[in-house]
């Protein structure tokens, strides 16, 4: 959209605001962060970002919109091994927390199971036992349908790394 | 701190970054530094830099300077345990260079 010049300003949740400029005035960049954007690591790195001429445009927890001018971009070269393995272990740390949430889910769910069903049924207890039922094969199928793509994260974390040996 | 004695190999960013910090910088003048010593081949981005600077600090290798109150750039040079680390850079660099006159030219 930035070469057709649209020209990203504002972001919020599911909401993307932009508007109409010279094309390719800009280049922008999604990037994600290590911790969410208001922690004193991420504002140390978007302090550094912003005096070298990087602005960030928008913000979701743990990822940012950047935004250069594209004549005088500074943004990492997206093919180099160094740059994209970076990238990609921060995907594989994201995942591998979304993956450790839907386990505890399953287990806390699955234990709130069998502990309820020790007490008389009533039909407080039968609606917790379904909401226990429900979470955990929610969590189940949304880790199968992830699955893929960990381990597609995880094939690129490898190759990246075997990329490092040869060139940085 | 580390041991600049310890066979250390340097990435082009990080040798180039120490050279330039041979004189306070804040990041942009370190990236328009490097490429003018490279005649803009070398041309760093932001999260290289970040990324180098950040580990820089913690060996010991760089330090920041107190940030003035005009300014909100952050500058940085380089220490004794630095100008070290891109000595011993530097011979390797020789040697590097020498070895490869002698078998390839």
């Amino acid at each position: 959209m930035a070469n057709e010049g649209w020209m990203l300003i504002h972001t919020g949740f599911r909401k993307y605001v932009f508007e109409k400029g010279t094309p390719g005035t800009y280049t922008y960049r999604l990037e994600l962060l290590e911790k969410d954007t208001h922690s004193p690591e991420s504002k140390s790195y978007l302090d550094f970002l912003k005096e070298t001429g990087i602005d960030v445009v928008g913000e979701c927890v743990n990822w940012v919109y950047l935004r250069c001018k594209t004549a005088d971009c500074k943004f990492d070269p997206g093919n180099r091994p160094l740059y994209k393995l970076t990238h990609l272990l921060k995907i594989q740390a994201f995942f591998n927390t979304i993956r450790l949430i839907f386990m505890i889910a399953i287990a806390l769910c699955i234990t709130g199971i069998f502990v309820l069903e020790h007490p008389k049924p009533t039909p407080v207890i039968d609606f917790f036992k379904g909401f226990c039922v429900g979470i955990s094969l929610a969590s189940s199928v949304l880790m199968i349908m992830l699955a893929p793509y960990f381990n597609r994260v995880n094939r690129k974390v490898k190759a990246a790394i075997k990329d490092l040996y040869t060139c940085n | 701190m580390t041991n600049p004695e310890e066979n250390i190999v340097l990435t082009e960013a990080v040798f180039y970054t120490l050279l330039a910090l041979h004189n306070p910088l804040h990041g942009y003048g370190i990236m328009q530094e490097t490429k003018r010593m490279t005649d803009g081949r070398l041309v760093l981005s932001a999260g290289t830099l970040y990324g180098a600077i950040s580990s820089m600090l913690e060996k010991g290798w760089i330090k920041a300077l107190p940030e003035e109150e005009e300014s909100r750039r952050k500058e940085y040079v380089i220490t004794e345990t630095g100008r070290q680390v891109a000595r011993a850079e530097l011979n390797r660099l020789h040697e590097l260079v020498e070895n490869g006159i002698k078998v390839i030219n």
